[in-house]
């Protein structure tokens, strides 16, 4: 298994097509892992691109800790991972909170970063919205364990309920990102948002909760452009071959 | 059992034992001496893996059968759910095919 040993942390990566030029890194969102990325909209990329997947600390098989689930602690692991992997600058994509963490590093390191793709975040100011991208986060993951087509919950094994309600117990009542996260309520207002130079495509589902937020960072980031696609917060798995392909064609930049 | 290995020099009853010891090291030894591994096993169904556990399985197998064998790039034409279905003799059948 794949893994970079960091100041904190063992992160757990999967590279794709590692020869290409140039790199496009992806983060997942919370509660989820690198497989949002890997199966599908992952090797649609490396068709041109060196991928980088990483699980965030806590999540998927990197390593487990306590602190540091906001964004700033969270993007200085992104930029930890890339003095590792020797990676200069890159196109970033970012999926719910992932899209805040590339958001954040875009803001604080612009010169590190080529485009950006924010997929799916929410405003965290509105925590409701949070917790319902909780929700979706559990569903999707109910979804992943059991290969239903719909979002209804199905019964899952019971090694696998131990590793859901493991993971749950851990990061939600033995570390502290809820907290963490909660802190970062203002990230939409406080400014920085608006600074970010960079040529930025939203991806958002049409039935989404988070669509208000794609709407706002259209309105504040000064390239952005917003791309609607059919389903809610869960369009990594509705629609992983429509964002592929809509991510390789908006990082292309002809020469 | 990560080393390279020729798969023109395997047969369907090589290949499954190879893949019964990836997933062992992927769920663990515990899980799986209560399973009944075999061709017809699915990943979600019947192994109760989960998509980060088949990340690691899809791993071990491009290591291990190298890269004439273009796993990931296989099941990146199916959907989430038709990769989760996928039982071994599928996986070994693909493997086959590329000999």
């Amino acid at each position: 298994m794949p893994v970079v040993d960091l100041p904190h942390t063992r992160i757990h990566l999967q590279e794709m097509n590692k020869g290409a030029a140039e790199t496009v890194l992806m983060v997942h969102g919370m509660f989820t892992n690198l497989s949002i990325w890997y199966f599908n909209i992952a090797p649609i990329l490396a068709e041109r691109y060196h991928v980088v997947l990483y699980d965030l600390k806590g999540h998927g098989m990197s390593g487990r800790s306590q602190h540091g689930y906001d964004l700033q602690s969270m993007s200085d692991e992104l930029l930890a991972l890339m003095d590792a992997l020797q990676l200069t600058s890159v196109y970033l994509a970012g999926y719910s909170y992932g899209g805040l963490i590339a958001l954040k590093t875009a803001i604080r390191h612009p010169e590190k970063i080529k485009k950006l793709a924010v997929i799916e975040s929410p405003n965290p100011y509105e925590q409701e919205t949070m917790n319902v991208v909780d929700v979706y986060s559990k569903e999707l993951l109910v979804h992943f364990v059991n290969g239903q087509g719909d979002h209804s919950p199905a019964k899952m094994g019971k090694r696998q309920l131990e590793r859901r309600h493991r993971l749950y117990e851990f990061l939600l009542k033995e570390s502290t990102i809820r907290q963490d996260m909660q802190q970062e309520r203002h990230f939409f207002s406080n400014g920085g948002i608006k600074d970010i130079p960079h040529e930025t495509l939203l991806i958002y589902g049409k039935d989404s909760d988070c669509v208000s937020a794609g709407l706002e960072l259209q309105e504040k980031i000064k390239d952005a452009r917003l791309l609607f696609v059919n389903g809610d917060h869960n369009i990594p798995v509705q629609e992983p071959f429509t964002i592929g392909n809509a991510l390789k064609d908006f990082f292309y930049t002809q020469e | 059992m990560d080393q390279l290995t020729q798969p023109a020099k395997l047969s369907e009853a090589e290949i499954l034992p190879v893949l019964k010891q990836f997933i062992t090291e992927v769920i663990g030894e515990e899980f799986v001496e209560d399973l009944d591994i075999t061709a017809a096993s699915s990943f979600t169904k019947d192994l109760e893996m989960d998509s980060i556990e088949i990340v690691a399985f899809s791993e071990k197998v491009k290591n291990h059968f190298g890269k004439d064998i273009d796993f990931t790039g296989w099941l990146s034409n199916m959907d989430l759910d038709q990769i989760i279905s996928l039982n071994l003799g599928d996986i070994t059948k693909y493997i086959q095919s590329c000999l």
